[in-house]
């Protein structure tokens, strides 16, 4: 009896203490200009610090999950790699993997922060100019477009989420389908609204929606989401309500790819802009 | 009488220039020398006032000795049972360098300065001074508190006989 309570004191007087030290550093913090830098720095410090932990907790205990997805992508390729050398009869390896196919390059990425619950939604990626990563590279995930970098630095590079209400991705329905201007609804998480699809092209619900390829940014084929209702705007284009593959809130691991001819592709661009004007 | 310590301190932050390297506080020692009946948390509070009251109405930076004050209240009597014994502790006897010893009750205080320096030490530079520049003020500031803080001890401790 005699010991709990000497445990209440003790915890008694270290919350009595820790209250006060609080105080102290408040009002240091609000009275001293460097103090109050050097506090808020150490504050910062300990909030990055836990911050980390959490995510290192976060990440452990969805490693099972993870390792799920892995092992069925990793299942579905094999099955498409072995499908592909069946029918043309070329044997595959598949334990070296070439750096660039069909003019990307790809470059394997974690996402070490992402913000979803915003109009204007961002991540960070932790490769960046060392790494090949370059502006206007597109970061894919095995379900769908994330998003597209906007600055690049040594180590770590910024960039704009798909979930962005300024941000367009050209897509098309089905594998050869007419292709329109894919955006996030921006209302829902995983909604996004395909745009410009010509009226007199049937559209049918469920169906599949693929990157077109007519961009310098993502290769074609990625798939996106599936086709849902659709209206009729202007009497002339289809607005077809799309439900998204990719599951933000659990992005991770994403593949940042660069058109290796994105340059060449510019200075064209550039040009043609040139001889309108 | 506290109350008159806590105004001696003032009138040594405000009218004795000691330059960038000595640190004169005789804020740890009073704290020492409170009774032993007094709880932590009452001792943490009359610490908090205290400091308070010294960055109030010296020209230094508000909380600054009341951040470096707690953490000698919160050892306080810890440390007393720690150096003098459980037994001290309990019959709560004011302590006092010639029951004690000198060795002991220098230790107090050196325990005592050296917490409550580091801290404001510490604080003060903000993380914009040389290392060295605080160890040597540390090393000057304990140096000369204790030998200041030696007599007034002696005095507050032997008024309480």
């Amino acid at each position: 009896m005699r010991g709990s309570g000497n445990i209440f004191r003790i915890v008694f007087n270290a919350v009595v203490f820790l209250l006060l030290e609080t105080a102290a550093l408040v009002m240091l913090s609000h009275n001293g200009r460097m103090q109050g830098i050097w506090i808020s720095r150490g504050v910062h410090a300990v909030q990055a610090f836990l911050w980390g932990g959490a995510e290192d907790i976060r990440d452990y205990f969805s490693l099972r999950k993870q390792n799920r997805e892995l092992a069925e992508e990793n299942f579905r390729l094999r099955n498409t790699i072995r499908e592909y050398g069946y029918l043309t009869g070329v044997n595959l390896q598949t334990d070296s993997v070439p750096e660039v196919i069909g003019g990307f390059r790809y470059i394997l990425a974690d996402a070490v922060k992402i913000s979803n619950n915003k109009q204007h939604n961002y991540l960070i990626i932790d490769k960046g100019s060392e790494d090949g990563v370059e502006e206007r590279s597109g970061i894919i995930a095995p379900n769908g477009v994330i998003g597209i970098v906007d600055a690049v630095g040594k180590h770590f590079s910024y960039a704009r989420s798909f979930k962005n209400s300024g941000m367009v991705v050209s897509a098309r329905i089905g594998r050869d389908g007419p292709v329109g201007e894919i955006m996030w609804d921006g209302m829902t998480p995983d909604g996004a609204v395909l745009r410009e699809i010509p009226h007199h092209i049937p559209v049918h619900q469920g169906d599949t929606v693929y990157t077109s390829g007519y961009s310098s940014i993502f290769p074609p084929d990625i798939p996106m989401g599936i086709t849902g209702e659709a209206s009729v705007v202007n009497g002339s284009t289809y607005n077809i309500d799309v439900r998204l593959f990719a599951d933000f809130g659990s992005v991770r691991y994403v593949t940042v790819v660069n058109n290796i001819d994105n340059r060449e592709i510019s200075v064209l661009e550039t040009g043609e802009v040139g001889d309108e004007e | 009488m506290y109350l008159l310590l806590v105004l001696i301190q003032i009138l040594v932050c405000n009218f004795i220039n000691t330059g960038p390297y000595l640190l004169l506080s005789l804020l740890p020692v009073f704290v020492l020398c409170l009774p032993l009946n007094v709880p932590a948390v009452v001792l943490m509070f009359i610490a908090a006032v205290s400091g308070l009251a010294v960055d109030w109405l010296s020209e230094g930076i508000i909380g600054l000795n009341f951040l470096a004050l707690v953490p000698v209240a919160f050892i306080r009597n810890r440390m007393v049972v720690l150096l003098f014994g459980k037994d001290h502790a309990e019959r709560t006897e004011n302590f006092s360098i010639r029951k004690n010893g000198f060795t002991r009750v220098s230790a107090a205080i050196l325990i005592c300065q050296s917490v409550f320096l580091l801290i404001y030490i510490v604080a003060d530079g903000a993380g914009t001074r040389p290392f060295v520049f605080n160890l040597v003020r540390f090393a000057v500031s304990l140096v000369c508190g204790y030998l200041i803080s030696l007599p007034v001890f002696n005095m507050l401790t032997s008024g309480g006989k």
